[in-house]
């Protein structure tokens, strides 16, 4: 497949080329609820999408929260300003799960529905920025990962989604979740074009302490390792999808071996753990006077102030803080959160030595796409385990993509292909000799030019 | 968790629940709890805590002031009273 921004500069574009991109994409955004807000004056450069937790100077950001709404930041993101200096254009912001806390796309007030079937959910939290991945010919997303916030949707909305390491693209400008979780990523309809994008966003900064400037590698030995756990942990109609994927990976040249990690399912307490941990202390800033939202009870108590701002939180952020809290109490700090950064630890070792001589591959999702009907009937701790696929490589900071390798029934199934710390290149590279010989679906092709 | 003590922790989170929130939040709780609590049926020994997934380099910013020139941008986000932020009482 190849680069849509190449494709996309040497194309002559007719008159009034971003005025109907706009139109078109305005009336399908109706029915898939994918952008927030649509730039209306955008008149050149390749169209970019950002993620609704990534500040865009003068633009509404809200990380799907209503105690965020109304918050206008006077600057942009890293990656949003490095993008926008580079030919590139703002296109508009892209819904989400509130703050990123959900892996359907539904704990927002705007939901975004899939590209392929309406009935079924885009996957979440990034889930705008793969539905407009999905419905934009000539777009790429800026999009954020905590626990699988990009693999997710890009599987279940048939595109790709590039998680990199931890600490490869600066995450200033972003409305934080779980710090040391977080990951700025992209997405797109092709592994060229996200490797043009992460050229031009990645490297250090100095607002980012974390965003380190290591160098990266391109190693492939060839070499794919699957997880006995993770594809107990995948239903039988994904596994018999996955097993041909597999056998085409053979064909590719590469050798496959299966492997046993034992305690591979503890990254899902462990990670939750954490990310609640990082979340309630992050979701102290919301206090009714900065930021969105304001509370114009100055008479009332500080206390009462601040509970009735929080008021605006939506149920799962509420649950989230609370249980965060809880595990940071200093009577279980050490049952939980101590012991959580521990199994952390233990998994970047286990998993790393696998890393330093082959790939990791696994299905994206253990599920087929469901319903949304069906998504919303999970309890937490069932929605919790439908990340077992994701959390792995993102709890480790570990770079990862999804990819689209099939359309049973007419949906798209993703898989994951993971590498070592800073080896993110050979994963592109590696999805790049996939598209050589399998071609995308998509429905919608908003903006083609003829 | 018994009541008074989820009682508590909304206390010290500063969040607030109707009922219907609270009779759903407490059960999700529990069974979240009790999830979390199978990860110490995992034995860690003495290794040592990841507080981040990969190693950074301590590089600190210079110790001097920088102007920033878009204060007028952050106080819009503000109720103000003479270049002032406006806040509860504490």
């Amino acid at each position: 497949m190849s680069s849509s921004i190449k494709e996309f500069q040497s194309k002559e574009k007719p008159e009034g080329y971003y005025k109907k991109l706009v139109n078109g994409l305005s009336e399908v955004n109706k029915q898939l609820g994918a952008f927030l807000n649509i730039n209306e004056t955008i008149k050149d450069g390749f169209p970019f999408s950002v993620k609704d937790n990534l500040c865009v100077r003068d633009v509404e950001t809200k990380a799907g929260s209503e105690i965020l709404s109304g918050y206008i930041p006077p600057f942009n993101a890293t990656c949003v300003e490095r993008l926008s200096s580079s030919k590139f254009s703002f296109l508009g912001k892209t819904s989400m799960d509130e703050f990123g806390f959900g892996s359907f796309g539904l704990n927002t007030m705007c939901v975004a529905k899939n590209p392929f079937n309406t009935a079924y959910v885009a996957g979440g939290s990034s889930s705008g920025a793969a539905v407009a991945t999905s419905i934009l010919k000539y777009h790429v997303a800026l999009a954020e990962s905590t626990g699988g916030s990009i693999s997710n949707p890009a599987a279940f909305c048939g595109v790709v989604g590039f998680t990199p390491t931890y600490g490869a693209i600066s995450r200033y400008g972003l409305v934080d979740y779980a710090n040391s979780l977080d990951k700025i990523g992209i997405m797109a309809r092709s592994s060229e074009d996200i490797r043009t994008v992460f050229d031009i966003v990645k490297g250090p900064d100095s607002y980012d302490s974390t965003c380190v400037g290591i160098k990266f590698t391109n190693v492939n030995n060839k070499k794919i390792f699957l997880i006995k756990q993770l594809l107990d942990a995948t239903d039988e109609k994904v596994r018999s999808e996955f097993d041909k994927l597999v056998s085409k990976i053979r064909e590719m040249g590469y050798s496959v071996e299966e492997k046993s990690l034992e305690f591979i399912e503890k990254a899902i307490p462990a990670y939750y753990i954490i990310s609640m941990a990082e979340a309630s202390t992050n979701l102290a800033k919301y206090n009714g006077y900065k930021y969105g939202f304001k509370n114009e009870n100055f008479s009332e108590e500080y206390n009462r102030f601040f509970t009735e701002s929080r008021s605006k939180f939506g149920v799962e952020a509420k649950r989230r803080v609370v249980l965060g809290t809880f595990v940071r109490s200093a009577s279980v700090k050490e049952k939980y959160y101590r012991k959580a950064l521990k199994v952390r630890s233990l998994l970047i070792r286990e998993i790393g030595k696998l890393l330093k001589n082959g790939f990791i591959l696994t299905p994206t999702m253990p599920i087929t796409t469901p319903k949304i009907e069906k998504a919303v009937s999970l309890t937490p701790v069932e929605a919790y385990r439908m990340d077992i696929l994701t959390i792995p490589p993102s709890i480790c900071g570990f770079p990862h993509v999804s990819f689209p390798y099939s359309y049973p029934n007419g949906m798209p199934l993703g898989a994951q292909i993971i590498s070592d710390h800073f080896n993110d290149y050979a994963l592109l590279d590696f999805v790049k000799s996939w598209e050589t010989s399998f071609r995308y679906k998509f429905k919608y092709n908003i903006g083609d030019i003829r | 968790m018994d009541a008074n003590e989820f009682d508590r922790l909304l206390k010290v989170c500063r969040i607030s629940l109707n009922h219907d929130e609270k009779d759903r939040i407490i059960n999700d709780i529990e069974e979240i709890i009790k999830y979390f609590n199978t990860l110490n049926e995992f034995e860690t020994g003495n290794t040592s805590e990841s507080y981040h997934a990969i190693r950074i380099p301590e590089r600190l910013r210079q110790d001097k002031v920088e102007a920033f020139q878009n204060t007028n941008g952050i106080l819009k986000n503000t109720k103000t009273y003479r270049f002032y932020v406006v806040g509860p009482k504490i």
